[in-house]
């Protein structure tokens, strides 16, 4: 019995210290990292097939475990790693949690790194930027995105008498109000789906400095963007899914919708064939819009192989990869790349590297948790209960003043 | 009275050692995975918990004022929610579950298929019924409810966003628990039923008693202990609602349909509270403690154990 349960608790002993750490050493001193991401399909393929063994040839003593992780529980699984140590030593992540995974001390400040100084300036600033957290960069851009239009040309020409895609919104608002269908969608109203709108009807969150909001999101002109939605709405041009109930938009662009926001996922190739093409979001009043995504690449803290993982880093955002990921639509962060003639010659890539220009990143904190739910909660006050705009706006930059002073 | 004494202590000493090996496992198992996460959160309650550095900063009670002070009185909201699910929800599952073994029983033909109909919610998954659910009660014509109470009925004039409102949004939860957990109080007291002795309905019926008079006369109070077991249940239940919440409306808009496990969750996993998250759990488990002494008092459970 004895020997029984001897053998039992070494068992257990042998199994959790297997998998109680991220990367691995075997006898011959090669090293084994985890990489955690949420590629898709076609992204994954890319990476396993091409990338990876560009690496392996350049390092074959350092491995890589590639582990593809759910996307709508990407975040509990790296809050969870931060407490059992047993996480990734890189991993993709989005950009609007990069802070807070800094703030919580779970990522490796890259500026530290003698290389970082001259790399630093082969990235484009926006999605750089997006890693900066008290004065230290936590990671690297891997890839980025942002909104432009998905327009139906069937429905724009058929039924609201529009032979081009608008260069205004104003355009297309005049046609789309003599339609009996919503003809503009977005889902929900969390600050991806509802920025690009806020900011195109000249909405502003914050100062410069991302530090007060008091007197920017609640001055008038914040306050006409968010009423100029509600008229949209109330003239039937334009739908909340999640308010009215609508079809959605992947689906009601084949054949409801004349136009909605949406990133380069957006499979145009397969619904070329319906008319469904990508432009630049029209402008309104003479500006254009649109929120920057994307992803960065990053180092735990709890990695035992953090030099390692830096070289990993380095060559996951080198020209090859980036060039050789952007054929699954990765756009890329790379300067020299943005220019090149592979993006501009693209009818899809050209459209939203152009619409990057417009785009502008959401507050960076560690606590845009925080600052989505606040959003959130002054959106559904506003359109669903119909609550006065002004005094949800006031609320909206009192909450949002006591965040951004944390 | 010494050797008696030493004779019995050897005794139990010998069986102690022959247990052990069989208690060891499972102890090692509990201690582990239940006493040990039980006392760290305990310690967490009153500690700023960084995950990363694993530091824990012990800071009183500050963890619970902030939950109990904050602005939009999330954990107020959810603290009631969970109260108003066990008062809301429980008498629908503890009457339906009886009513529908009654009827059940009663059948000469087809009693199972109605048992699988009844106990077939219990085993469908909380997601998929969660989805189910989201679409019945979506905010157009597209949403059954709303397709019925609208253009059916003409009961009301506008398509109501059911899940974006405190009261609508808590009534798509307290109902999706009712359809859920009826089935369990069925079965319940459907073994119930068959304790019963046939001969108490057989006098009744000499008597003349009618079906009514027998459920309220025989049934009812023969289902006392189950129907005690069944309530008991249902209420420390109502204290571990979360999967409908975070499915349905995550507990908007602004906190008003949280419960008390999600907001746990929430603070832990979005917002790295741990501290916060801890303080929750912990007068959770306290509730659910209160609520176990006093349901025992009031139904005087240790004398119908006895019954």
């Amino acid at each position: 019995m004895k020997k029984i349960m001897l053998l039992l608790l070494s068992s257990i002993i042998v199994i959790s210290s297997t998998f109680a750490s991220g990367a691995t050493e075997d006898e011959n001193g090669d090293v084994t990292l985890k990489f955690w991401y949420t590629y898709g399909d076609s992204e994954e393929e890319i990476l396993l097939n091409e990338v990876i063994p560009m690496w392996e040839e350049e390092n074959p003593n350092i491995k890589i475990d590639c582990i593809r992780q759910d996307g709508s529980q990407f975040h509990q699984m790296i809050v969870t790693s931060f407490g059992t140590g047993n996480g990734p030593d890189v991993a993709r992540i989005e950009i609007t949690k990069t802070a807070a995974y800094a703030n919580q001390g779970g990522l490796v400040a890259v500026n530290e790194y003698p290389e970082f100084a001259n790399k630093k300036n082969n990235f484009l600033e926006g999605p750089l930027s997006t890693n900066l957290f008290k004065d230290s960069y936590y990671g690297l851009p891997l890839d980025t995105n942002c909104k432009a239009a998905v327009v139906n040309t069937n429905i724009l020409k058929n039924e609201l008498g529009l032979d081009n895609i608008p260069l205004t919104m104003e355009e297309f608002f005049t046609k789309a109000k003599n339609r009996d269908k919503f003809s503009l969608n977005v889902s929900g109203f969390g600050d991806w789906d509802l920025y690009t709108y806020f900011w195109l009807f000249g909405g502003v969150l914050t100062n410069d400095g991302f530090t007060k909001a008091s007197g920017y999101i609640n001055s008038d002109a914040s306050v006409n963007a968010i009423n100029t939605m509600i008229k949209l709405h109330d003239d039937g041009i334009f739908t909340i899914r999640d308010l009215d109930g609508s079809v959605d938009a992947w689906d009601g662009i084949e054949s409801e919708y004349a136009m909605f926001f949406e990133g380069p996922w957006y499979n145009f190739n397969a619904k070329a064939e319906l008319g469904i093409v990508p432009s630049i979001i029209p402008t309104y009043q003479g500006r254009s819009a649109s929120i920057v995504g994307g992803e960065n690449i990053a180092i735990f803290s709890t990695s035992k192989y953090q030099d390692e993982s830096w070289k990993f880093v380095q060559f996951m955002t080198s020209d090859k990869v980036q060039k050789a990921m952007l054929k699954s639509g990765q756009l890329p962060v790379l300067k020299d790349m943005v220019e090149s003639s592979v993006v501009l010659e693209n009818p899809i890539w050209s459209v939203y590297m152009e619409q990057l220009k417009s785009a502008k990143a959401r507050i960076p904190s560690p606590y845009t948790s925080d600052i989505e739910t606040v959003w959130k909660n002054a959106m559904t006050a506003i359109f669903v209960e119909g609550d006065n705009v002004q005094s949800q706006m006031d609320k909206l930059a009192i909450e949002l003043d006591e965040i951004l002073s944390k | 009275m010494v050797y008696k004494m030493n004779k019995y202590s050897q005794r139990d000493l010998n069986g102690w050692r022959y247990a052990y090996p069989f208690i060891l496992p499972g102890l090692i198992l509990i201690i582990v995975f239940v006493v040990f996460p039980m006392l760290f959160t305990l310690r967490i309650a009153f500690s700023e918990y960084k995950i990363v550095q694993g530091t824990i900063n012990f800071v009183g009670i500050q963890n619970f004022k902030t939950i109990f002070t904050e602005s939009n009185k999330e954990f107020w909201y959810a603290y009631r929610n969970n109260f108003l699910y066990a008062i809301v929800t429980v008498p629908f599952i503890v009457f339906g579950g009886m009513i529908f073994s009654y009827l059940i029983n009663n059948l000469e033909k087809g009693g199972s298929i109605f048992k699988v109909g009844f106990y077939f919610p219990v085993i469908t998954s909380w997601v998929i019924v969660s989805l189910v659910f989201k679409y019945m009660f979506n905010n157009s014509s597209r949403g059954l409810i709303n397709y019925f109470l609208v253009d059916i009925l003409h009961i009301l004039d506008d398509y109501v966003p059911w899940l974006l409102r405190e009261w609508s949004g808590n009534l798509a939860i307290w109902i999706m628990g009712i359809w859920k957990n009826t089935g369990w109080a069925m079965l319940i007291y459907l073994a119930a039923l068959q304790s019963i002795p046939k001969m108490l309905y057989e006098a009744s019926d000499l008597d003349g008693a009618t079906s009514i008079q027998k459920f309220r006369y025989i049934t009812i109070p023969w289902l006392k202990p189950t129907t005690f077991f069944v309530l008991v249940n249902m209420i420390i239940g109502s204290f571990n609602v979360f999967l409908q919440v975070m499915l349905l409306t995550s507990g908007g808009p602004n906190g008003k349909t949280s419960v008390l496990q999600y907001m746990l969750y929430d603070r832990a996993f979005a917002k790295f509270q741990f501290g916060e998250a801890s303080a929750v759990g912990l007068i959770s488990s306290i509730t659910i403690v209160i609520l176990t002494i006093v349901l025992n008092k009031i139904l005087n459970l240790d004398n119908q154990e006895g019954n």
